[in-house]
């Protein structure tokens, strides 16, 4: 999309207008949904979110300075709403002790053949709090001391959550190698449906996930 | 190497995470529901957005009533009565005479008209009156009146004095127009009053100063102009003025906003002559005055933010105004128009009035865009203290249409 044809879109919404609403809304879905998605636990509950954060955008579009970038502002706003999500399900978050997995060798990490949907799943079956610090460090780059007050937690818990998360996801990658190698790994078109499956039944009893996100 | 490994599994994530592919396929349902959301939204709206008006009128309009009800009782003189405009005189060198306080007083006195009272108030007088003569003969030499006029009043004051201590009739021509015995006590409770308002009014201060703690300030310019109504203790007799002038705003905390300014106002009022002070003694009284002060109007105030949602913010905010006179002239019309004294007079200019002018006021802000703001200020002005060269109590109220510029989204890089 062109410069002046998003301010134009801008100024559509500003109007209230819904058709340009619906215009931008469909521009930047996925753009959007792909910062929802790595917060979130599922696609529903990431497309509640993107919504919260659209709202946001076009009840405070008007707050929107033109001349800077309208991606950047977005980005935030959806990272803000997906940090919003957080605290407000901050009671049914837990941490989970995971001092099980601190054996978990450095070997082969990077598996070239783990695409996004790959990557992505297993960023979702973390627990809540290691996933928000583990996109908030790794992803956005924020430092130990940002998050602890976006997240209003200390420093010490977000390293050991941005810890636990990695020694998480270092499990999954080892699983989903070892899966592949025996050919039972589903990396077929259906993933999307197939990994529910998968996590619900197999992965239950090596990740310690009890099942709170299913 | 831990770290290393650490840093190459958050860059795979970061790498493939940041760049979604395009199975995230926009679903029709998603924006349903968004719209849903929308509309809802919307008809809440339709149902506040009038609220802030509505209720920035409906608390002017109790603020309004409220001071009508309360305000003080002006003292109707009569103005063939002599004795009632040695009142005005002793009431204009005080400057803090006071309405419904003074008027019970004098009924109690009145009443109880004892011997240790009668020496307080000789003693009283004395002072007092002393320093009216002063102050009088001043006033008569820059307003060009004919001399001998004056000079035969102070002779009138002085033995007016002494007719009280003497409690002797004095000659004819002073006892018509000073016949002074009640007036003692009146000098007394002037006295007694300063005080009173005075501390009120250094507390006001103080509280203002105690909230200076800047949090994260917002800064804000706004460009401001105002029809405005002003009246002397009440807008029964009123005229319309204009006032026009930049405010600088800064917001401390989150709902608090300090802001100061200049204004340049243009205060046309008609008073009644009871509400006028002078010094200068009329040969004839006038029925009213007509008064025109230009003045710049430096306000100092807080807000306190109520409202705040979507683009609508209401805050109600007081505060004290300094005024500093530019020009002052005053037309007296008569009632009889073969018996008149002077017709106009000009006041000399640059006097100030610090912190003698209470604000009240309700702001509704629409926010145009991230930088623009319209405002609409209902107003109130009530003085503290008497203003001008007439000492009167001048009160304004008023609508103020601004534009604010929010200075913030200026200096963002």
């Amino acid at each position: 999309m062109g410069e002046e044809e998003l301010h134009q879109l801008i100024r559509g919404c500003i109007k209230q207008d819904r058709k340009c609403q619906k215009m931008l809304y469909k521009a930047f879905y996925g753009f959007s949904m792909g910062i929802c998605l790595r917060y979130a636990g599922n696609r529903d509950e990431a497309a509640e979110v993107m919504n919260q954060g659209f709202f946001k955008v076009f009840t405070h579009i008007e707050s929107y300075d033109i001349t800077r970038p309208f991606k950047a502002w977005l980005g935030k706003i959806m990272m803000n709403v997906s940090i919003d999500f957080y605290r407000a399900n901050l009671k049914m978050a837990y941490t989970e002790d995971i001092e099980s997995a601190e054996h978990v060798s450095d070997g082969e990490m990077v598996d070239k053949n783990l695409n996004y949907n790959d990557l992505l799943t297993m960023v979702q079956q973390l627990p809540q709090a290691y996933r928000t610090v583990f996109n908030l460090f790794a992803i956005e780059g924020y430092s130990h001391e940002e998050i602890g007050s976006m997240l209003n937690i200390n420093v010490g818990t977000s390293k050991s959550n941005l810890h636990k998360a990695r020694q998480k996801l270092k499990l999954m990658i080892l699983k989903a190698d070892s899966s592949a190698n025996n050919t039972n790994y589903n990396s077929g078109t259906n993933y999307n449906t197939s990994i529910v499956a998968i996590n619900a039944t197999s992965m239950n009893g090596v990740f310690l996930n009890k099942g709170i996100r299913e | 190497m831990n770290k290393e490994n650490d840093k190459e599994l958050d860059d795979l994530f970061k790498k493939k995470l940041e760049d979604p592919v395009d199975q995230l396929g926009y679903k029709e349902e998603d924006w349903a529901n968004l719209e849903q959301m929308l509309d809802k939204h919307k008809k809440k709206r339709g149902i506040i957005y009038w609220l802030p008006v509505i209720s920035s009128v409906a608390a002017l309009l109790l603020l309004f009533l409220g001071w009508l009800n309360f305000r003080p009782q002006v003292v109707r003189h009569n103005p063939k009565n002599g004795l009632q405009t040695v009142n005005h005189q002793k009431q204009s060198h005080t400057g803090t005479g006071d309405g419904p306080k003074r008027q019970p007083i004098n009924q109690k006195h009145t009443q109880t008209n004892n011997a240790d009272y009668a020496v307080n108030t000789t003693i009283n007088k004395n002072s007092g009156a002393r320093k009216s003569i002063i102050k009088s003969s001043a006033a008569g030499s820059r307003r060009n009146t004919t001399g001998p006029i004056q000079t035969a009043i102070e002779k009138v004051k002085r033995k007016d004095d002494e007719a009280l201590l003497a409690e002797s009739p004095a000659p004819g021509f002073e006892l018509e127009q000073f016949t002074a015995v009640p007036v003692t006590p009146i000098y007394l409770q002037n006295n007694k009053a300063i005080p009173v308002t005075n501390t009120g009014q250094s507390k006001n201060v103080k509280i203002k100063a105690g909230s200076q703690a800047a949090f994260r300030p917002r800064f804000a310019l706004s460009v401001l102009a105002a029809p405005d109504i002003n009246g002397v203790s009440s807008f029964q007799e009123s005229k319309v003025g204009t006032n026009a002038g930049l405010l600088f705003s800064a917001g401390l905390f989150k709902k608090f906003t300090i802001s100061t300014g200049v204004l340049y106002s243009d205060k046309p009022y008609l008073t009644a002559f009871e509400n006028y002070h002078t010094q200068y003694q009329f040969p004839v009284n006038p029925v009213n005055v007509a008064a025109n002060c230009q003045m710049l109007d430096i306000p100092v105030n807080i807000g306190y933010q109520i409202y705040n949602k979507h683009q609508n913010k209401i805050s109600i905010g007081t505060g004290l105004s300094s005024y500093i006179m530019l020009h002052q002239s005053f037309t007296f019309n008569y009632a009889n128009p073969y018996n008149t004294g002077p017709s106009n007079f000009s006041a000399p200019n640059g006097s100030g009035y610090f912190f003698g002018v209470l604000n009240l006021n309700a702001t509704y802000e629409r926010q145009i865009n991230s930088k623009v703001g319209l405002s609409f200020q209902p107003y109130l002005k009530l003085p503290l203290t008497n203003i001008g060269y007439s000492q009167v109590r001048l009160q304004t109220t008023g609508v103020a249409v601004g534009l604010t510029w929010n200075l913030n989204s200026l200096s963002k890089p």
